[in-house]
């Protein structure tokens, strides 16, 4: 498994990044990787209201939540969620929230 | 620069790369993407990624097949192809395909007819180890000098002096990814010869007997579809939490309240949509309650693992798996007592359990089942719903799912559909049988890992992104609204990312969706549009 180094700290991540093991997420690795994600700067307050209801949700549910309910919870238009993670929903914010990548026909 | 000549015998001769793959070398594609400057950048491999896994064909992973660490790990992979392949040609091990795969090996009278016919071939600007004979040329050779009688000492005299070694073996593996299984070249075949059936037939022997395949088709796909309920990790509690939002959702939208009926026993249908559509495309499982309930249909979902994801996998690289998910989809149905199972807008999915598990479902198990574009066809065209095709007054064409058009021979319902409700309803050139893969066939939409999504957008959706362009042409502005119908989830994501890739939406104006969100868009009783572009959500 390929390894990161983020921050002083390695993680294991797979081919195209994703965390491996959701128990090695803390709020660092999000802030770490957010340059990766062409994210610059600290992580704004909005940054973290996503990041949280994706965890919250993935640890209820045991999968990313689908877009269009993320967006009704949160109050954010797509728009704005591909302003604050240009790689998306899936590609950007489950990322940083630590969450494997999505799988089946999604 | 002339590109180098690729032989058969080449795929044995160790190299870092048999090809470079160049996107000045792919087939043109329509305005605005008519010159080289037009392509992205093709996403390469890192260092690392070369040295771990087998990328030697065309420096492009779908496998992530590990390389060998000792010669005796190489031969003991050799040995297992040679012998599974031996199993595919008995019927003992290969009943279900054995006759199709022996007149294949047998028959092709290398005219090369079907190469034209491949949408990965001529997409890639004709790379010779694309041509979908290639592969079963080799795979012939391998045949006729390790298994058939006498077939080694002769070799050098009939043609097939070919070397079996793990890196014939590792590229064939690889090469049985770089086929959607459209079947467009068994379909042109004069002799009735099966090039795609040879890449199923592969990817069996692979997954099988030697444990291969990728791992978003079995270890993230059918093993996970088969434990958790779903391809895509919904388990039922998040499918129940995920039906009440869109429940009421459709409040929200249309003022209607519906509730989605979930294992009524007895109803005349059970609908199985892929689970995708739940996650990724949720307006389409929406609209179907909403059609479904206007017409009054005695329906129901099921909240049973396994029975609400329709997707089976196997169908693409295993037959073990496709017959368990099958027999599943089959008990939850008989359990429930439906009078027919309707399958959602799922290409695979319609043929896996139509089709192909029709011999897996025996007896009391063998329920009836429809696909949903006839059930829709009757909704739409006898009159059920109050439709004003105004409402759908803006540039349509339709993508042709393969499983449903070339594969099952279900052509008419869904154009009949549009034709009455999109006013500027056109058709791309070819359809129907004729039609081309979206490029994601075969579980490639759902691999999107390395550079895997570059190369099917760019190689194996290209001539479909071509199609859709053309059919577009005469309204390419991007102030003009235009959507691409896309009636299967694997299609739907095949597509959405070729337009993603290509940043089709902001540079042409073309967005797609599902088939039901025409209809519902077309629902005088709705108020609000249905359909959403990309710059309203």
């Amino acid at each position: 498994m390929p390894e990161l180094e983020l921050g002083g700290n390695t993680y294991e991540v797979d081919e195209d990044g994703f965390l491996q093991q959701l128990d090695k997420w803390n709020p660092q690795f999000a802030q770490d990787y957010a340059p990766l994600e062409g994210i610059d700067g600290e992580l704004t307050e909005d940054h973290w209201k996503l990041i949280n209801y994706i965890r919250d949700y993935y640890e209820e549910y045991g999968i990313a939540p689908m877009i269009r309910k993320l967006c009704k919870d949160c109050k954010f238009k797509l728009k704005y969620i591909y302003e604050m993670f240009p790689s998306g929903p899936a590609k950007g914010a489950c990322k940083l929230a630590g969450l494997s990548k999505p799988t089946g026909c999604v | 620069m002339k590109r180098q000549t690729i032989r058969l015998k080449d795929i044995s001769k160790s190299s870092e790369q048999m090809v470079e793959l160049n996107p000045a070398d792919f087939m043109r594609l329509p305005y605005p993407y008519d010159t080289v400057d037009s392509e992205p950048a093709f996403k390469q491999l890192t260092e690392e990624q070369k040295k771990k896994y087998e990328v030697s064909v065309d420096g492009v992973v779908a496998l992530s097949l590990p390389r060998p660490e000792t010669k005796a790990e190489e031969d003991e992979l050799v040995r297992k192809f040679l012998s599974g392949l031996g199993k595919l040609l008995t019927k003992e091990n290969n009943w279900t395909f054995l006759q199709p795969l022996s007149l294949t090996l047998e028959y092709c009278a290398k005219c090369q007819t079907c190469n034209d016919a491949c949408p990965i071939y001529t997409g890639s600007g004709k790379q010779e180890i694309y041509r979908p004979t290639y592969r079963s040329e080799i795979l012939r050779m391998i045949y006729n000098k390790y298994l058939k009688r006498g077939g080694k000492a002769l070799a050098k005299f009939t043609g097939n002096d070919i070397d079996l070694n793990w890196t014939t073996v590792a590229r064939l593996a690889e090469l049985a990814y770089r086929c959607t299984l459209c079947r467009r070249c068994a379909q042109t075949c004069p002799m009735g010869v099966d090039n795609g059936l040879v890449t199923h037939e592969l990817r069996k022997l692979f997954s099988q007997e030697m444990g291969i395949a990728p791992i978003e088709l079995h270890s993230s796909g059918s093993m996970k579809h088969l434990k958790d309920g779903s391809s895509t990790g919904l388990i039922p509690v998040a499918l129940k939490d995920t039906v009440e939002f869109l429940e009421d959702d459709i409040k929200d939208r249309t003022g209607l309240d519906i509730k989605f009926p979930m294992d009524k026993e007895g109803a005349d249908i059970l609908l199985i949509h892929n689970a995708g559509e739940f996650l990724a495309w949720p307006e389409n499982p929406m609209a179907f309650a909403i059609i479904f309930e206007a017409a009054g249909l005695n329906w129901t979902l099921s909240s049973q693992s396994i029975g609400y994801d329709a997707v089976n996998y196997g169908l693409w690289y295993d037959d073990v798996q496709l017959a368990r998910v099958a027999l599943k989809h089959a008990q939850i149905a008989k359990e429930l007592g439906v009078k027919k199972i309707v399958i959602g807008e799922c290409g695979h999915a319609h043929k896996a359990i139509s089709v192909i598990a029709d011999r897996v479902i025996t007896g009391e198990l063998n329920i009836p089942r429809e696909s949903c574009m006839t059930l829709l066809e009757d909704i739409v065209l006898n009159g059920k719903l109050n439709l004003d095709p105004k409402r759908n007054d803006f540039p349509v064409t339709l993508h042709d799912p393969c499983n449903l058009v070339r594969l099952m021979g279900v052509v008419k319902p869904q154009r009949n559909i549009l034709n009455k409700i999109c006013p500027q309803f056109r058709e791309m050139e070819p359809h129907g049988v004729k039609n081309y893969c979206c490029g994601g066939g075969s579980g490639f939409a759902i691999m999107p890992s390395m550079n895997f999504p570059d190369w099917r957008s760019s190689v194996s959706g290209r001539m479909k992104f071509k199609q859709i362009l053309d059919a577009f042409q005469d309204v390419i502005d991007p102030n003009i609204r235009k959507m691409v119908c896309a009636p299967c989830s694997n299609c739907k994501g095949g597509i959405r990312e070729i337009l993603s890739y290509y940043d089709a939406w902001e540079k042409t104006g073309i967005a797609y969706t599902g088939l039901v969100e025409f209809i519902v868009n077309a629902m005088v009783d709705i108020g609000e549009p249905y359909i959403e572009w990309p710059d309203e959500m």
